[in-house]
Formats: structure tokens, sequence, C-alpha cells
């Protein structure tokens, strides 16, 4: 998995790319602690290259997701690919999540 | 289409295994959707079976046995572990389960494959997937 990140106005983008699976996690986790710490508040995570996700995967967003709660910051999803957004469906973690359907989107009123 | 191997207790052979696995899949005639399910089951299945079942101890394996077979693709994952009481698994779906960061793997597992067992004590599971075009003998 590649990590890229970007700020876009006042929201750090974070851009995936490749499977996100229990042997890359702690990298996630590193750089959501990084996001943490430069004090990043509104955060996106750009899913339009993500191919695969795990349970793994999906505990390393909750984990971001309360942290950034905790700090009154927020967390937003964007341009899943249906065989993903599947998987937030079935485990109903779209209930939880914020998932706009594309980057635009998300930004929008963040 | 038959595999038969015993992996050690590293969470590092899934990478390089489940893909293989994936690769002869597909000369099954596996649909995307299919493969994607199959991966990501065979995938929770294994760690499960290293991270809790034998608690990543060198010592210890895990034996996989995946089978396609007149339209069926069955994989069967044991370890050799303690053994778990699975009729007490809890629903991550449930309100107060929701924003726990564990316990979503055999949840997955049930439903993205048609028939899910567990025997020896939780020590094994049996998947199986009917195909939708059948599959290779």
């Amino acid at each position: 998995m590649k990590i890229r990140e970007e700020k876009v106005n006042d929201a750090a983008v974070c851009f995936l790319e490749g499977e996100v699976n229990i042997n890359n996690t702690p990298e996630l986790r590193k750089a959501f602690d990084g996001l943490i710490s430069k004090g990043e508040k509104k955060v996106i995570v750009d899913f339009s290259a993500v191919t695969y996700i795990d349970s793994s995967g999906l505990a390393t967003l909750i984990e971001m997701f309360q942290r950034l709660k905790k700090i009154n910051g927020r967390l937003r999803f964007c341009n899943m690919e249906q065989k993903i957004k599947n998987v937030f469906e079935i485990t109903k973690l779209h209930k939880l999540f914020d998932i706009a359907d594309s980057r635009e989107n998300a930004l929008k009123d963040f | 289409m038959h595999i038969l191997e015993y992996l050690p207790s590293s969470l590092e052979v899934v990478p390089r295994f489940v893909p293989a696995v994936i690769d002869k899949l597909k000369d099954c005639g596996l649909t995307k959707e299919e493969l994607f399910d199959v991966k990501l089951s065979l995938d929770e299945a294994l760690v499960n079976a290293i991270k809790h079942g034998n608690k990543s101890n060198p010592e210890l394996k895990v034996s996989v046995n995946i089978e396609v077979k007149d339209g069926m693709l069955t994989m069967e994952v044991a370890d050799q572990g303690d053994g778990f009481d699975f009729t007490k698994i809890p629903n991550p779906t449930e309100k107060n389960n929701l924003h726990k960061n564990s316990g979503r793997g055999v949840f997955l597992i049930k439903k993205l494959m048609d028939r899910v067992e567990h025997f020896d004590c939780g020590r094994k599971i049996k998947m199986v997937k009917f195909l939708k075009i059948g599959g290779k003998k």
C-alpha cells in the first residue's frame, strides 16, 4: 500500500493505493499518528485506488475515527469502489463513517 | 484443483500464500467478485488461526485444505491452539459493538461465503462457496 498526503483547504487528504491489510496497517496507523501530531482535525481518506481491505484495515480506520472524535475532529471517506463499499455495508460501518461519492463532495461543508 | 499446505504461525506468510491461491483460483474460472470474497475470507481465517488460534507460536502450524470440485469451492483452515467457543461470537453490527476495533473476521467470512462450519472446538473452520459458473473439476 502506498500513502500520499496532501492538504486541500483546511483538510488533510490521505490518498491510499493498493491493499489495506494486516501487514500494512501499522504503516497506515503511523501516517494517521503523523496527521494527529501535526494537529490535523479534518481528515479525508481517498479510496479511489484501494483494491482491497480486511478487518484489520477497518479496525485502523475505526481507531482513527475515535482519535479524531476525541479532539473534535472529523474523518470522511470518498471514492470507494463498490466492492470496498460492500465490506463497509456488510459490517454496517457505513452507518458509523461519513462516506462521500467524490472528493469534491467530501470537502463540502467539512 | 486441490491445495494442501501446512503454514508456519507467522502473519508474514499470509500476503505470500493468499495471492498464490487466488492466482490458482483464477484458472478455475471464478468471477472477480468471487475471488474478492474468497481472498477476504481466506485472509481472515488465516489471521484468526495464526494470531488467535496458535498465538503466533512458531512451533504450531496452520493447515489449509482448498478444493474446487463440482462447482463448489471448499476451504478448511485449522490451527493447533486451544480452540474457542464459536457459539459466542458477538455480532459486530450491533450498536454496542459497532465502535469496537476487532471481532469482524468470522462475521465477514459468514457473510461472504455460502456455508461456514466450525469443528474441533473452534480450531477448524470450513468455508464453502457455490461458484457461479461451476468451476473446473
